[in-house]
């Protein structure tokens, strides 16, 4: 079951009434009774899973070209000498070559770029979110091909990756998510907290909850740019309750955290772009540490084609565009893509499956209204 | 018609008042008479400097640069002061602060504050402003009224200074430099006078009484009421004196007095050198740093002021305060948000109890980049037992103990290794059994319960009591006679300049008060301000002062 911050209301007088009905039947908690631990953590780095071979192998034909060299190959020489020099203005007036002189990633269909290189190879991260191995179409998603996980495992579903996996920029040297991450830690938007509550067994539980925030504040960095573990964090929150903070069930499994399948809303900031991420059907694994070192995680889910085009153009329409790919042909290839969620109306899908790696580490996380909790490590202060 | 039963409480809320009152006055023993050192003098030290700067012209002059260092002495910055001089270099620097305060002082923005009159002409020297001026600030800064010559010195230096420089305000910035600099600012000094009640005896001057007695409870220049009583010579009744010690005592800016005691005691001053290999501890970056030394001071005050609480237990009380920065260190949650404390407990089953266990004595008395239990057991028997314990020989080896090789995993092993040499061995045996309690917390204070994948036992003993860790060892501190003696002894060497261990009729005098006040450090210092022994001098022997003079010269000339 999923609770958001509409049910909190709800869920905490269920809380209480609980906890009311116990102390009246049991009296107050006897000892030996195991206390519930709560697990924080921020996370501290973001990135699109990407499964990169050194050759680029992946990308048969090749990286993806940008706006300004499918500018530069649709037009004449004359044509190229006839721009401006200043390389600003120029990508200025390459941008803008839509209908009317209108900025293409503000109107992608506008202009017939060549159709983007997207990823042919064979194995990719994430997981079987379809629960369907051989692609065809069900009814929660289109017809796709599945890639194979690094360990063997068919069905895998990474239609994101397989949009943008020849995008130099979106690649792990690339400069798009480093940016973004650079972004976040100096700025402290877009903070993502995970706080998993109802802990009996920090190695094996099956039963847990796992809370998803937005952190405001700074993060706390060590000198050389690290975000250091332990500290406090605040979550926002309106009127009490939290902007975001869906809550979804999960269990422990040899120390791995992995969540049910649920909506789940979470917060991004990067290049000066705010969302407010929908992960439609979206699942979390996460490696629960017991000696505060850094952790990392996966989460693989549904990414709306809408949203991720809204943080493409905002990239590209703020800015001259120098970045590796272009708007019309990621545009139509995103809608060609994806795989889930289809419209009722058209049977197009709208969403792509999609995979995220992150690290974190532990955080004490401070609601408005809480009592004692405690840090990732599973521990009290020592 | 007012009801018996109000009548009724009055009568029980005043015979309360009478046994309190009388309970109060009555604990400890009396004052005993003891022999008096001669007057002295000693340098403000930079604390002090910025306080009065702070309490005269403001908190938002900046006073900005080097001050020449003291020299610890018994223990002390404090009784070094006494001791002390200053070098020309030092002497260039209180001239480039004197400068720098000055012109903040004077300067368009600041001079309607603190300059008492206007003048229309800022070319022409208005000497009634400046001669009001500077008779105010000086009286405030020499701690006692400037005389008429005195004032129309400096009046006369701010005129030629002026004509020089073409501006009025420029001149009398010079002549707040001169007061700046002058010794009779820059050193507290005992002025005596004849004693008019008994004969061939001196007394300090009413003034002198007032620095003393502000010096030690604010740590700051005496406010305007205290130098009102020194003008009307209240501070010779110690009758009259004694409500001005209660004045300030309940005052908050005794908290101030008392910081400035325990930073001193506590060898706090060392915060400014302090280093730590951030590889090794990220989390204690500057402001953990910052807040190590606040948070203690905290404690402190909050213990020992606000709750007046028995000193004792300052080894023993997990209540603390905590900020962001440190919560990270101590891996606990901190609600208040960034710059902003928060009250703090430590559960009771927590290694983790008394001031010793704090950051910032952990990681004052530690190495770079790895605890030490010798540094932290001398440092308990040198600052909190007045206990020396001296400086290790100079060809000592310490390859054995720093072999990153060495088969040896905790600090315990290492040490018990470097022990056996019989050099060593006679120091090591009196600082590793108390520092190897705290050995549960790294070089920076951070809590580990293994190192180098081994668990720590952090057992010891300290004289003979037997504990089996840091929090054992605070309460080994609490119940031993050393923790409280010397707290006496130290506290007396901070108000005098002098130490008590030749004095040890007054010294059994202020132990036994403290012991009857609970180990209340509030009364401890009531009892040391409303004494005559604190005001008390003998006259001074210039004779030996020459004959020192001339011994300490003579091999030069």
């Amino acid at each position: 079951m999923v609770f958001n911050s509409r049910h909190l209301p709800l869920q905490r007088f269920l809380v209480s009434f609980i906890f009311a009905s116990f102390f009246v039947v049991a009296g107050p908690i006897q000892a030996g009774v195991a206390e519930k631990k709560t697990l924080g953590f921020v996370v501290t780095d973001w990135n699109t899973a990407m499964y990169e071979t050194l050759f680029m192998d992946e990308c048969p034909e090749g990286p993806t070209p940008g706006n300004y060299e499918i500018w530069e190959a649709s037009v004449t020489p004359e044509v190229r000498r006839s721009y401006p020099l200043m390389l600003f203005t120029k990508l200025r007036h390459i941008n803008n070559r839509g209908r009317n002189g209108v900025n293409v990633c503000d109107d992608p269909v506008s202009f017939d770029d060549p159709p983007l290189k997207i990823v042919e190879g064979k194995y990719a991260y994430g997981i079987d979110l379809d629960g369907n191995a051989d692609g065809t179409a069900t009814p929660k998603t289109c017809e796709h091909k599945n890639f194979t996980s690094l360990n063997g495992a068919p069905g895998i579903d990474n239609q994101m990756y397989r949009l943008m996996g020849c995008v130099e920029a979106w690649k792990s040297y690339g400069h798009i998510e480093n940016n973004a991450n650079s972004h976040r830690l100096s700025s402290g938007l877009g903070m993502i907290l995970i706080e998993v509550t109802n802990v009996d067994d920090t190695a094996n539980d099956d039963s847990v909850q796992v809370g998803f925030y937005r952190g405001i504040g700074s993060y706390n960095l060590d000198s050389s740019g690290k975000v250091l573990p332990y500290a406090s964090y605040g979550i926002d929150h309106e009127d009490g309750l939290p902007r975001y903070g869906d809550i979804v069930s999960g269990k422990i499994v040899d120390g791995v955290l992995k969540t049910d399948s649920a909506d789940v809303h979470l917060p991004f900031f990067g290049n000066y772009q705010y969302m407010n991420q929908v992960f439609r059907d979206m699942q979390l694994h996460m490696e629960l540490p017991l000696d505060g070192k850094p952790v990392t995680g996966s989460v693989a889910g549904y990414y709306g084609v809408d949203q991720f085009y809204s943080y493409v153009r905002g990239m590209l329409s703020t800015f001259p565009n120098r970045h590796k790919f272009s708007c019309p042909s990621i545009y139509v290839a995103a809608h060609q893509l994806a795989d889930g969620h289809p419209d009722p109306e058209t049977g197009d899908c709208t969403t792509l499956s999609s995979a995220f790696k992150f690290d974190a580490v532990a955080a004490f996380i401070n609601h408005p209204e809480q009592e004692e909790r405690i840090a990732g490590s599973g521990q009290t202060s020592p | 018609m007012i009801p018996v039963v109000s009548h009724l409480r009055q009568w029980v809320l005043l015979a309360l008042f009478v046994f309190a009152g009388l309970g109060l006055t009555a604990c400890g023993p009396a004052e005993p008479v003891t022999e008096s050192a001669p007057p002295d003098m000693r340098r403000l030290t930079e604390e002090q400097y910025r306080n009065i700067i702070a309490d005269v012209f403001g908190t938002t002059i900046t006073v900005s640069g080097r001050f020449d260092p003291l020299v610890r002495t018994e223990g002390l910055l404090a009784v070094g002061a006494w001791s002390t001089s200053v070098s020309s270099a030092g002497l260039m620097q209180y001239e480039e602060i004197a400068r720098s305060v000055a012109a903040q002082v004077l300067n368009e923005t600041n001079r309607p504050l603190f300059a008492p009159c206007q003048t229309s002409d800022d070319t022409a020297f208005d000497e009634p402003c400046a001669r009001q001026f500077l008779a105010k600030v000086g009286r405030v800064l020499f701690r006692r009224p400037l005389t008429d010559e005195e004032v129309s010195a400096r009046v006369s230096f701010a005129r030629r200074a002026a004509d020089s420089l073409g501006h009025f305000y420029d001149g009398l910035s010079f002549s707040l430099t001169s007061l700046l600099v002058d010794p009779e600012f820059l050193f507290i000094t005992d002025f005596t006078e004849p004693d008019p009640d008994q004969r061939d005896a001196t007394r300090l001057t009413a003034f002198s009484k007032a620095a003393r007695l502000s010096f030690l409870l604010w740590n700051t220049t005496p406010d305007d009421a205290l130098l009102i009583a020194a003008e009307n010579g209240d501070l010779h009744s110690m009758d009259r004196l004694s409500r001005h010690v209660d004045r300030m005592m309940a005052s908050p800016r005794l908290n101030n007095g008392v910081r400035a005691f325990f930073s001193d005691m506590l060898e706090f001053n060392k915060f400014d050198v302090l280093e730590k290999d951030s590889i090794i501890y990220p989390a204690f970056g500057t402001a953990a740093v910052r807040d190590a030394r606040e948070q203690t001071l905290r404690t402190i005050t909050d213990h020992l002021v606000t709750r007046n609480g028995d000193y004792r237990d300052l080894f023993t009380t997990r209540k603390t305060f905590m900020s962001r920065p440190l919560g990270m260190v101590y891996q606990v949650r901190v609600k208040a948000p960034e710059n902003v404390w928060e009250p703090f407990e430590f559960p009771a089953d927590d290694p983790r109890a008394g001031i010793q266990a704090q950051l910032s004595f952990l990681a004052l008395n530690s190495h770079p980049g790895r605890s030490s239990p010798t540094l932290r057991g001398k440092a308990i028997r040198n600052m909190l037992l007045c206990q020396r314990v001296p400086d290790p020989p100079a060809d000592v080896d310490f390859s054995e103990f720093n072999d990153p090789n060495s088969p040896s995993k905790t600090a315990r092993d290492r040490l018990s290794a470097h022990a056996t040499n019989a050099a060593c061995a006679g120091c090591h045996r009196i600082t590793d059994p108390i520092g190897l309690a705290l050995e549960n917390f790294d070089g920076s204070g951070q809590f580990r319960a293994v190192e180098n994948g081994a668990h720590i036992d952090t057992s010891g003993d300290l004289d003979g009591i037997l504990f089996a860790d840091g929090a054992g060892l605070g309460q080994a501190l609490h119940d031993n006679p050393a923790t409280t003696s010397c707290l006496v002894n130290r506290i007396y060497a901070y108000a005098s300049g002098q130490s008590l261990s030749s004095r040890n009729e007054w010294m059994a005098y202020l132990e036994e008060g403290f012991a009857a006040d609970g180990y209340s450090i509030t009364a401890l210092l009531k009892r040391i301000a409303s004494s005559t022994t604190f005001y008390a001098v003998a006259p001074a022997d210039t004779s030996e002062q020459e004959f020192d003079l001339a011994a300490n010269t003579s091999p030069v000339e």
